[in-house]
């Protein structure tokens, strides 16, 4: 058990990081993620307004039902945050139901609270639990009832023993999978009720960033700070290119500018040779040890066997040439690869692929 | 005080250390693979190699950290465990035996005598 940001969180239960990392990529496996924020704004256009100054999406376009990854951003188009953002019917009353980081609650809430002065907090009632992995569905299922017609990226409030919770298809670690917000009250039984199901096994924040480290993902604090946008975290695709142009919007200068002209650092993924592991903060250095970038984040792949990582480097770093990483001073020859690591296997038109 | 073969003794760093015909054996603990978790690389050291006590000679890295391993007294490395370049898992699975990591020739006995008993090494875990 580690302190994380205010909660005592496992890295692992007592199978070990690597069987909860392959049990998800097999079979399934259950995050407990309540220490993530969740909030709902009451759907109008005085808050949406309030909200597009930071969120670059058209808010007033949302499709009904979807989630949308999107950021919060500073007045330099820099990454406030990373988050989920649905547009949800609840009892035919629509909300926007927003997701984000636990080490970001405090920067985060100042903005909802801002926009929407009666934004309802709701994670202190409120358990997230993630089920990710191919037999998720089956686990699920046994317990709620989930619409065949449920595709990668749409939530719906459904019941669970009577009471309503609201289930998204998504998740942080490439697989297919559920997050479900649930109340306090019921979160237990809950998980215990998936736990029935021999298939899935509780898993700790070791396996979660190891899967979501091997599926490409973003982590907040690592590949995504207040000093980088998205465009040079390689995630404009969740952008809408429309409010780059938008004077309202947050750094939208900066954004349009490093759309058309290339941003100074450029996002890899990078395998190891040996037997080393890469790991955040070490050097990346080209063949006359120059240093180009740094890693964001490392671990071991248990799907790839080696270890794997994300980083930065200068965009003016060619892209055939060899990368070396400092470990132990040592000079490493890395590979460097295209993210991600792992293929995403998630459900869409009744079908796994990405 | 004589050395009693084979005994097994411990180190602050987590080291178990037992000695034969004057070749120590040495790996890690069983509670330092416990702490460490998955163990997934192993850097041996080389063979042939004088060392001191406490000098850092081979690395464990595990899914959570990279570890040192010090050379729990003076001498030369005289075999390494072979079949942990393979499965460095063979720790976690049997760390205070088939985990062995390197054999070394024993300089000075006496440091050895110096070394926590298994009971020492218990009370020094309950600290």
């Amino acid at each position: 058990m580690i302190p994380f940001t205010g909660f005592n969180m496992p890295i692992n239960y007592k199978s070990g990081i690597i069987n909860e990392h392959k049990n998800v990529r097999n079979h399934s496996g259950i995050f407990d993620v309540s220490h993530m924020g969740q909030v709902l704004i009451e759907n109008n256009n005085f808050h949406i307004n309030n909200l597009e100054k930071y969120i670059p999406l058209k808010l007033n376009n949302l499709r009904k039902n979807k989630s949308n990854y999107t950021f919060l951003l500073n007045e330099n188009g820099g990454v406030v945050d990373d988050l989920i953002v649905s547009l949800i019917d609840i009892n035919s009353k629509f909300f926007l139901y927003i997701v984000y980081n636990a080490s970001r609650k405090i920067e985060d809430e100042k903005i909802f609270l801002k926009c929407a002065p009666k934004a309802e907090i709701i994670h202190s009632k409120n358990c997230l639990f993630a089920i990710q992995g191919p037999k998720s569905i089956e686990v699920l299922n046994n317990i709620i009832e989930v619409p065949v017609d449920m595709n990668f990226l749409d939530i719906k409030v459904l019941k669970y023993k009577k009471n309503s919770v609201i289930i998204s298809r998504s998740g942080y670690t490439g697989e297919d999978g559920f997050e479900i917000s649930i109340s306090n009250e019921q979160a237990e039984a809950f998980v215990r009720d998936l736990l029935e199901n021999k298939n899935t096994m509780l898993c700790g924040l070791g396996a979660r960033d190891s899967l979501r480290l091997e599926a490409g993902l973003s982590l907040y604090g690592h590949e995504l700070n207040e000093n980088i946008t998205p465009i040079e975290a390689g995630l404009s695709w969740a952008l809408d290119k429309d409010r780059l142009n938008d004077s309202s919007l947050n750094g939208y200068k900066v954004l349009l500018d490093q759309l058309h002209n290339k941003p100074s650092n450029k996002k890899i993924g990078l395998i190891s040779f040996n037997r080393s592991m890469l790991r955040d903060g070490m050097i990346l250095f080209d063949n006359n040890k120059n240093d180009i970038g740094k890693i964001t984040s490392g671990c071991f792949s248990p799907n790839l066997n080696k270890s794997i990582a994300i980083g930065y480097v200068n965009s003016h770093f060619e892209e055939e040439k060899e990368i070396f990483c400092e470990i132990r001073n040592k000079m490493e020859l890395v590979k460097k690869t295209n993210l991600p690591f792992v293929k995403k296997n998630y459900k869409k038109n009744g079908s796994n692929n990405e | 005080m004589g050395v009693t073969m084979n005994e097994k003794k411990y180190t602050k760093d987590h080291e178990w250390v037992s000695i034969d015909n004057g070749i120590a054996t040495v790996g890690i603990s069983n509670h330092a693979q416990e702490s460490l978790g998955d163990i997934v690389f192993i850097e041996l050291p080389l063979v042939g190699k004088s060392v001191n006590v406490k000098d850092e000679i081979c690395v464990v890295e595990s899914v959570k950290a990279a570890s040192d391993i010090y050379a729990p007294i003076d001498g030369e490395i005289m075999e390494v465990n072979i079949s942990l370049e393979s499965d460095a898992a063979i720790i976690n699975q049997d760390a205070e035996n088939t985990g062995w990591i390197f054999k070394m020739k024993v300089s000075d006995p006496s440091q050895y005598d110096e070394l926590m008993t298994e009971d020492d090494y218990k009370n020094f875990l309950e600290q």
